[in-house]
């Protein structure tokens, strides 16, 4: 890869972090309660836990947070079945 | 089981498990650091500690990936299972630190930013000699953070199984990217090929053991069909299955486990709804099917967690005639009740 867009990628990937990172702090202490309900009651140390992950996926989640969606629940072919049969 | 999400549900065995991983990463390191400065003085000590943390790391890689395939070959090597995700993110700290160390040592000296450094400054793809092996080594360091990063079950339940599946399997990626970083790198910098053995026995190894374990599972994993007009489907005998625990059938798509207890026959999506366990290598426990993996339980009739648990799997309508399991394919929607079938004769029915 030459510098020139060795400097692009690595420009590029900084700034997905920093937003990233903008984002992950209201939404660790706030916005998960909201999109898992199971998060209401939980620790410090659950928050801090899912911090890096809350930096990488902001995207996902910023939109899930917009539109208020909850967890997307268990899906396999047997719980599926079960939906479309009964 | 869990009412709300903590950093880590610590007990007993995992402390063990987390003590031991501790120590022998710093044993590891420890021998690592003062063998390899009493037979190469000249080595630098941060040379030392990058080659003992890739190492380390990539032995912790080797043992993770050979955890899955030995459970489903012999189940007394399920304790190593219980908390493998804490050694999944030991290796991913030690990779980082193998990763930050070399990228101080080798690219933070000039003015060029030090991740630039390492994307641009080989770009001889044509030469092995020139190969740029270290952005193979940045790319896997980077599947291993995100592994890392979900690794607590709030992602498993927010990613959704589907995309935490897949973004859990890009390890086998990631280790195909540290073997090539590996084999590359030594080629380039040494003479000495002892690495590369090792880490083509190792390559064997997880081959051969993913083979094995796959093979295993084939025969299983044949769909059931109707044998006639009933919709009830004939599973197995009775007496193939052991007391408290299953024999796992597959039916609608994914494997039904068909557990024996007091007398009675109840089968249950072999899923567990935490992290997709097999349920049917389990046993019952204080009445309940409990998941080998992490232990959480189920009512067998219900497949439902007991109170004040609410993880729930689907259960599947069963009958026993003349011997014979048999089984309804449509699977009913998590936790719902269906009646345990009674084994005729068996003298603890009742
Ligand atoms: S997979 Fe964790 S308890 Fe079943």
């Amino acid at each position: 890869m030459s510098e020139q867009m060795a400097g692009w990628v690595v420009a590029a990937l900084a700034l997905y972090t920093a937003v990233g990172v903008v984002f992950a702090i209201p939404f660790v202490v706030r916005g998960v309660n909201r999109l898992d309900p199971v998060a209401r009651e939980s620790s410090w140390g659950f928050r801090v836990a899912i911090f890096p992950g809350a930096v990488a996926f902001w995207p996902l989640l910023l939109k899930r947070w917009l539109s208020g969606q909850t967890a997307p629940g268990e899906r396999n072919a047997h719980r599926n079945a079960a939906r479309l049969t009964r | 089981m869990s009412l709300n999400y903590q950093a880590v549900l610590w007990n007993r065995q995992k402390k063990i498990y987390d003590g031991l991983i501790v120590l022998g990463v710093v044993l590891y390191l420890g021998m690592f650091v003062g063998v390899g400065s009493l037979v190469r003085p000249q080595t630098t000590i941060e040379t030392l500690l990058i080659r003992g943390f890739g190492t380390l790391a990539l032995a912790l890689l080797h043992v993770i990936l050979s955890i899955g395939p030995l459970c489903r070959l012999d189940r007394r090597f399920l304790p190593l299972l219980y908390n493998r995700r804490h050694l999944g993110v030991t290796m991913f700290l030690c990779g980082l630190f193998h990763g930050v160390f070399a990228i101080v040592q080798f690219h933070a000296l000039g003015n060029v930013n030090p991740l630039v450094s390492v994307l641009s400054s080989n770009t001889d793809l044509s030469s092995l000699s020139a190969f740029p092996f270290q952005p193979l080594g940045l790319a896997a360091l980077g599947i291993l953070f995100l592994m890392a990063a979900t690794s607590h079950d709030f992602w498993l339940a927010n990613l959704g199984a589907p995309i935490w599946k897949s973004l859990h399997m890009l390890v086998y990626v990631a280790y195909g990217l540290l073997v090539l970083h590996v084999v590359l790198g030594v080629l380039q910098a040494e003479t000495n090929s002892v690495l590369t053995l090792i880490l083509a026995v190792g390559f064997v190894w997880i081959v051969s053991l993913h083979l094995l374990a796959g093979f295993g599972e084939i025969a299983g994993d044949r769909e059931l069909t109707a044998a006639g007009s009933d919709r009830f489907i004939r599973a197995c005998a009775v007496d193939e299955i052991r007391e408290k625990r299953a024999r796992i059938v597959c039916l609608a798509g994914e494997r039904v486990a068909i557990f024996r207890y007091d007398g009675k026959v109840s089968a249950v999506s072999n899923v567990c709804q935490h992290q997709n366990g097999p349920l049917g290598e389990g046993k019952i426990v204080d009445g309940c099917i409990t998941c080998p993996w992490h232990g959480y339980q189920y009512a067998p009739e219900s497949g439902a967690s007991p109170p004040p648990f609410t993880e729930k799997v689907p259960t599947f309508n069963v009958r026993v005639k003349a011997g014979e399991v048999w089984i309804d394919p449509h699977p009913n929607p998590p936790g719902t009740r269906t009646e345990p079938a009674p084994i005729e004769g068996d003298a603890s029915n009742g």
